[in-house]
């Protein structure tokens, strides 16, 4: 039944694509049909156009709005060393004059419409992303083409904004104490690989951009060949496409280089720092060499950073902050990136106690998850923990497509949201402590101590 | 004039035994239930001295219940794929609760256990309050956290609204036991309940799940708002929260804005729109857009039941706190002076009715619509009736509004700073500066 029922799709679909051709104006406006892809009890259909841009469109009626999101496979990864924070900059300079819009106008049109819009930058990617009332989504269509193709890069506009994100900067990273520690534990742990630097980039990167690097690098990845378009809402998908077709064919694609990436070499012995700040608490953070999103191992590792450290019930919340009274936070994350990141632990010591007293905590935790099988209970907890937050995830329409849009990014698989959840089901107590040994490992750590200073101390590292 | 139409606003209400009040809004367009308790008071009740006892005694029901203790039921709501946290305001306490829809019922017995059979055990309130000390302290790394607490106790200082729903470390210390349970059985009582639900549950089991959350507690009574209108001191006041090592500021001017019930306050609301409420905004232009000196500037108006603060916020470079605070007060006296235009009212207008939809796209959200409606004591149609309040305003009243509201010799400005780096300058860029302070980082 099911099958027949995708076959009809299919078919409606092949239909819908000869009545688009029929108008196109170019190879590059030309679209195909990819297929669809269950997401839950939904479908992602996978859209190409003949100049490279992929569409992947879920109908979603359940609000007049739509989710319009632009993902292009460019991050901070693609950066070289004097020029970080590139990939961010851009994306703020997104926002600003066309050919065609006027300073402020893109901005403006959208407000006026009642729309949302924004973006983000990380490691691997750049997404731009508005939500709009449902009759509205011409526009996103028509302005997401415009920039894709005609932005304006003047010394006025890339001036200012680099302004923009110094202040940006100073807000999240050189007045926050997390955001510094965070800097420098990445600084730390990676040598080779260009996670290494910060999506937001060094100070002296931002302050040194030209309109001309910002031109070479908008030629270089803004291409439709290297991004995907998700739509996810109340659209009638015949008319999204036309619009699309209509609105991008006429970009051309672009060769986009080869990544020139070097992978992390192994880290042989544990690296020690400790970073000085006002700040009332100690903190510690413990970071691992962690797994790809795309290994195998990432979901049982993420479920071995629920057991260890996710909610009050957690073996770590319940040793560290409840039963000892040692720190009032603790948290660990498993880096998402596309090459293997970080298994990072974040704890902040309570006032009258130091990072120091709580380092044997962790590497007690640390041996017993190694040596130890964890409990079917505690395996049961973590499981509907993480099933919570991947629901929680799906609420609403530019949650859906942020999810798609991510997944198909830096995975290639824009329903993987629905696969983890499964992968998560699947793991064993035997998985949890087979990927402890092989992550856990001393040797592959960064410890990160943050001390309060006197404010009058000279701030500064020591290794 | 706009022709989009606003979805009615109309959850389910229903009387809990003649007492608690339910409002269900069914979506089966995902497998969540969210559940909200609230309590028809929060931190302004809290008694001098004891300011976070509202928040304390209703973090403190999943510390322990008849046959269950905190780590048991911990363990219980991970198990059971829900969450739950105590989210607390001057004027409600509520928890906020999500679970996955099949394991409603069970999640139901247990958050019903929690409430009517709570043990209060001596050791986990001397925990508690040792963790919520740690957590005022540990908030002391936000700059903006600071920026806002010191805001709060000083534009309603001696009000309940000037209290931190959190409490003072002094102020935890000392809570007892006496006083939680005195606050428990006062308030904790159906009359003072309302009970919201969204999500996957069907219209025919909602009432049912309500009920039964409520049905061990006694009737009680309704808590009644004692709290008096808050008044604005007059004259243009700088207060410094000197912090060491600050490459930045964070800059909040702050005024009286308006009541919900006032006249004039969706007026205000659409002229704040148009002045530090969006993207394009005024506020954003000068401040971001032509001189990039701020990653952020808006303008908020606050709803409560009472009057609450109009808040102007930047976060400009050390170097440039003086002149980003000269800019923003000159934007407002000429907001004040001239008023919006008829253009500006008009395009806020198309902004805010479109939007409109975002804010009732989720079940949860028009749930949490028809509880502020309840627990704010906002009027029975304020969002129900929101676009046509909206598409009402003129200009003329808009503007009105602003002059009325809006008192620039009245104002009181927040900067979290280095003090030595940028006193001087702050206090030069400050007109008619009736007194200028500075407080270390660490005062509550």
């Amino acid at each position: 039944m099911a099958d027949r029922s995708i076959s009809r799709e299919t078919a409606q679909r092949r239909v819908w694509a000869e009545q688009v051709n029929a108008r196109a104006k170019s190879d590059g406006a030309r679209v195909t049909y990819g297929g669809a892809e269950p997401f839950g009890g939904e479908s992602i259909h996978r859209w190409h156009l003949g100049n490279g841009l992929t569409v992947l469109v879920l109908v979603d009626a359940s609000a007049p709005t739509v989710a319009y999101h632009t993902w292009f496979r460019v991050g901070s990864r693609h950066e070289r060393p004097g020029k970080t924070g590139l990939a961010h900059l851009f994306e703020h300079l997104m926002f600003g004059e066309t050919e065609n819009l006027g300073a402020g106008v893109f901005d403006r049109k959208l407000e006026e419409s009642g729309a949302e819009t924004n973006a983000a930058t990380w490691v691997d990617w750049t997404y731009y992303h508005e939500l709009l009332p449902a009759d509205r989504f011409k526009l996103a269509v028509k302005l997401e083409a415009e920039r894709m193709q005609r932005l304006v890069l003047r010394e006025p506009q890339v001036a200012s904004e680099k302004e923009v994100v110094a202040n940006e900067r100073r807000y999240r990273v050189d007045d926050d104490v997390e955001g510094v520690a965070n800097e420098l534990l990445y600084k730390t742990a990676f040598e080779q690989h260009p996670y290494r630097w910060p999506t937001i980039g060094w100070m002296e990167d931002i302050q040194g951009f030209t309109p001309e690097d910002c031109a070479a690098f908008y030629r270089t990845y803004y291409a439709p060949n290297n991004a995907t378009v998700v739509v996810v809402g109340d659209v009638r998908e015949r008319e999204l496409l036309s619009a699309m077709s209509e609105a991008y064919g006429a970009i051309p694609s672009q060769t986009i280089p080869a990544e020139d990436i070097v992978p992390e070499a192994p880290q042989l012995a544990e690296r020690r720092l400790e970073l000085r700040k006002p700040t009332a608490s100690e903190k510690l953070l413990v970071a691992f060499k962690g797994p790809a999103l795309g290994d195998a191992d990432h979901a049982t590792m993420t479920l071995l950073s629920e057991v260890l450290f996710g909610g009050r019930a957690s073996r770590l919340y319940r040793t560290l902050v409840v039963q000892r009274e040692l720190a009032i936070e603790t948290r660990g994350w498993v880096s998402t990136f596309r090459d293997p990141g970080l298994f990072e632990c974040w704890n902040t010591a309570r006032a009258a106690h130091t990072a120091s007293e709580l380092q044997p905590v962790l590497d007690e935790a640390f041996e017993r998850i190694r040596t130890e099988v964890v409990s079917d209970d505690e395996l049961a907890r973590a499981k509907a923990r993480l099933e919570l937050g991947s629901l929680q995830q799906l609420e609403t329409a530019s949650g859906k497509a942020e999810q798609i849009g991510f997944f198909e990014t830096v995975l290639g698989d824009p329903a993987h949201a629905f696969r983890r959840v499964e992968a998560f089901r699947r793991v064993t107590a035997g998985d949890v402590r087979r990927v402890a040994r092989r992550y856990l490992v001393d040797s592959t750590r960064t410890i990160l101590r943050v001390l309060p200073e006197p404010s009058a101390a000279p701030e500064g590292v020591a290794r | 004039m706009s022709r989009v139409r606003s979805r009615t606003v109309d959850p389910q209400r229903f009387d809990l035994n003649g007492a608690a009040l339910a409002i269900l809004e069914p979506s089966h367009a995902i497998p969540l239930v969210s559940v909200v308790v609230a309590l028809r008071c929060g931190s302004a009740t809290d008694p001098p001295g004891k300011e976070g006892l509202a928040r304390l005694a209703l973090r403190m029901l999943r510390r322990g219940s008849e046959g269950l203790t905190s780590e048991q039921i911990d363990f219980q709501i991970d198990v059971l794929g829900a969450e739950m946290a105590v989210d607390t305001s001057a004027s409600t306490v509520a928890i906020h609760a999500q679970v996955i829809a099949r394991n409603t019922d069970a999640f139901f017995d247990l958050l019903a256990r929690m409430l009517a059979t709570p043990t209060f055990p001596d050791d986990e309130i001397e925990r508690i309050k040792r963790e919520t000390v740690g957590e005022i302290v540990e908030a002391r790394d936000s700059d903006r956290v600071v920026a806002q607490k010191a805001l709060q106790r000083t534009l309603f200082s001696g009000h309940p609204y000037g209290h931190n729903s959190g409490g003072t470390t002094q102020s935890v210390e000392a809570i007892g036991r006496e006083d939680i349970l005195a606050f428990y059985r006062r308030h904790v009582v159906q009359a003072n309940l309302v009970v919201g639900i969204a999500g996957d549950v069907t219209p025919e089991r909602a009432p049912a799940l309500a009920h039964h959350l409520v049905a061990g507690l006694p009737r009680g009574v309704a808590t009644a708002d004692e709290v008096a209108e808050p008044a604005m001191r007059s004259g243009r006041h700088l207060l410094v929260v000197d912090k060491p090592e600050r490459t930045q500021t964070q800059i909040l001017v702050a005024t009286m804005g308006t009541s919900p019930r006032d006249e004039d306050h969706v007026p205000l609301v659409l002229a704040n729109a148009v002045f530090g409420g969006t993207f394009t905004s005024r506020l954003m232009k000068e401040v971001r857009s032509k001189r990039g000196w701020s990653y952020g500037a808006s303008a908020r108006l606050g709803l409560d039941r009472h009057r609450q603060g109009w808040v102007m916020w930047t976060f400009p470079a050390a170097e440039d706190a003086g002149a980003c605070l000269k800019l923003t007060l000159e934007l407002l006296e000429t907001w004040v002076a001239s008023g919006v235009t008829a253009r500006e009212v008009s395009f806020i207008q198309r902004y805010l009715v479109r939007s409109h939809a975002f804010d009732v796209d989720t079940a949860p959200k028009r749930l949490h619509q028809a509880l502020d409606v309840e627990l704010l004591s906002l009027p029975a149609d304020y969002f129900s009736e929101w676009i046509a309040r909206v598409n009402a305003v003129t200009p003329e009243a808009a503007t009105a509004a602003v002059k009325n509201r809006i008192r620039p010799d009245d104002l009181l400005s927040v900067v979290v700073g280095t003090a030595a780096v940028v006193n001087d300058s702050l206090k030069a860029s400050v007109p008619r500066l009736a007194d200028a302070s500075v407080v270390p980082f660490d005062v509550e």
